[in-house]
């Protein structure tokens, strides 16, 4: 626990001072492996595991993005993501129990990590799309509609790996949940953006808001379906 | 009035409402889904069937999510066909194809629920150890062998495995076993393990579900896949 509070206090000194955003990153993962160790599986059951993973995600996905953006405040504002979901980590619950036999299948496994980096790759997105609404750069638009390419491909097959699953462990590869609503729902919003693309009257402002609108979709999908609504997803 | 109707269903304006529709309909469904007892019992008959049965008041945006959908898959095929009308001179036909198979993907996909909501069955059944069940369309019966439970010292289910055997008359016509994740298929029925019981003494819920669409559903994804990493792979060479 000690080195997660430690990256979390690197992401907050990141947004003084970028470089250690770095170390925040590699303070996150080691204490990533090292829980898997502890573990013997991936740590990405329950909420302590799969939004210190997300955190990870976002800042490591940032950091390409970066290399053509060189802008300060990108960094800044995902320093403060990084530190947010970091902390909501801190004081969320350990799942520190085996893990039953259905959840111990690389279909899982492959499932879980693909929804987190489209999640991270949403977030990052919607990043852009406030510097874009900020300083109305066109740079910001061509990268936040990569990023929600790339994380609406990780998505999809996400989605895909989950129903196939899903047929393997209950005999369906669909059911009837809130949380399938609410992941229906995301994807339909984000392939709407794909297609809103190809019209002119959506460039520009409209899909820097549809960019944003999208990641608190995500935020609720994955936080609040799984801790209000019951489903095969609940934390 | 035909080419009325024709310009709607090409329009890619036409795409945008209908997700936003869908959308804003599947929304409401998520909450009235948890709020209403009577969703529990969805998956227990095929979706049309269990539809005609409960009051619109409460079904009403799953309705409208079947008719957006079938103006959306009218609409995706129109548009596809546009398209590779359009751009057939192309000389990347990859990238002008890799659109249009993610299309396909979510057609297939969209034909996948439709099979199984009209097809599909499901039933569940406790059995205890040397039990025979009857399988559903078909004169096979099903005896459960044995049902073999790994507890770990912390009275976690560390494994499991149930071995079966089909039964025909007096014929034995296949043996199998059932693991987690490993389902135990035979004749378009899926028959898996829903729970088990170690104590007082070993049983388990079996569950015998048929997916007509399953098929469909997994040939529709991964087109969808190779649809969306063809495009991916080769926006990233364009731009190289």
């Amino acid at each position: 626990m000690l080195i997660l509070m430690l990256s979390f206090a690197f992401y907050l000194f990141a947004t003084w001072k970028r470089h250690f955003l770095y170390i925040g990153l590699i303070f996150q993962i080691a204490y990533l492996i090292m829980r898997g160790f502890q573990l013997e599986r991936l740590p990405l059951v329950g909420p302590h595991d799969t939004i210190t993973f997300f955190s990870a995600s976002v800042v490591a996905f940032s950091i390409p993005f970066n290399v053509v953006l060189k802008r300060h405040q990108f960094q800044g504002i995902i320093a403060v993501m990084g530190s947010v979901f970091t902390a909501f980590a801190l004081v969320s619950k350990q799942h520190n129990a085996p893990l039953p036999p259905v959840l111990r299948t690389l279909w899982f496994e492959s499932h879980v990590v693909l929804a987190f980096l489209s999640y991270a790759l949403f977030g990052i997105a919607a990043v852009l799309s406030v510097l874009f609404l900020k300083e109305r750069d066109n740079s910001f638009d061509g990268l936040q509609y990569r990023a929600v390419l790339m994380g609406y491909c990780l998505f999809s097959i996400s989605m895909i790996f989950g129903g196939i699953w899903a047929y393997l462990a209950w005999g369906t590869y669909w059911l009837w949940t809130p949380k399938e609503l609410w992941t229906t729902i995301l994807w339909l919003f984000y392939s709407l953006y794909l297609h809103a693309r190809l019209r002119q009257w959506w460039m520009g402002k409209p899909m820097a808001v549809l960019g944003i609108v999208g990641f608190v979709v995500v935020l609720f999908t994955y936080l609040g379906v799984s801790l209000l609504m019951k489903s095969s997803h609940s934390f | 009035m035909v080419r009325r109707i024709t310009k709607f269903f090409l329009s890619i304006r036409t795409t945008i409402w209908l997700l936003w529709f869908l959308m804003a309909v599947l929304f409401a469904g998520a909450f009235i889904m948890p709020a209403k007892e009577e969703f529990q019992a969805i998956h227990s008959m095929p979706l049309f069937d269990w539809l005609k049965e409960q009051p619109i008041s409460m079904t009403w945006w799953l309705w409208c999510s079947i008719i957006i959908l079938a103006i959306l898959t009218i609409n995706t095929v129109f548009c596809s066909i546009e398209s590779i009308i359009k751009k057939r001179k192309a000389t990347q036909w990859l990238l002008l194809i890799s659109p249009q198979i993610i299309h396909i993907g979510f057609l297939f996909m969209l034909l996948a629920h439709l099979l199984s909501s009209i097809g599909g069955f499901k039933g569940v059944a406790v059995a205890r150890e040397g039990a025979f069940l009857k399988m559903p369309d078909d004169d096979i019966t099903l005896n459960i062998k044995a049902i073999n439970i790994d507890v770990d010292q912390y009275g976690y289910i560390n494994d499991w495995e149930v071995n079966v055997e089909y039964i025909s008359g007096q014929n034995k016509i296949l043996k199998d076993r059932i693991k987690p994740n490993a389902p135990s298929l035979k004749e378009g029925f899926n028959i898996n393990v829903k729970d088990l019981q170690a104590f007082p003494e070993k049983a388990v819920l079996l569950q015998v579900s048929r997916e007509p669409g399953a098929l469909w559903a997994l040939i529709g994804g991964i087109l969808f896949m190779a649809g969306t990493i063809i495009l991916i792979v080769l926006k990233v060479k364009m731009e190289k």
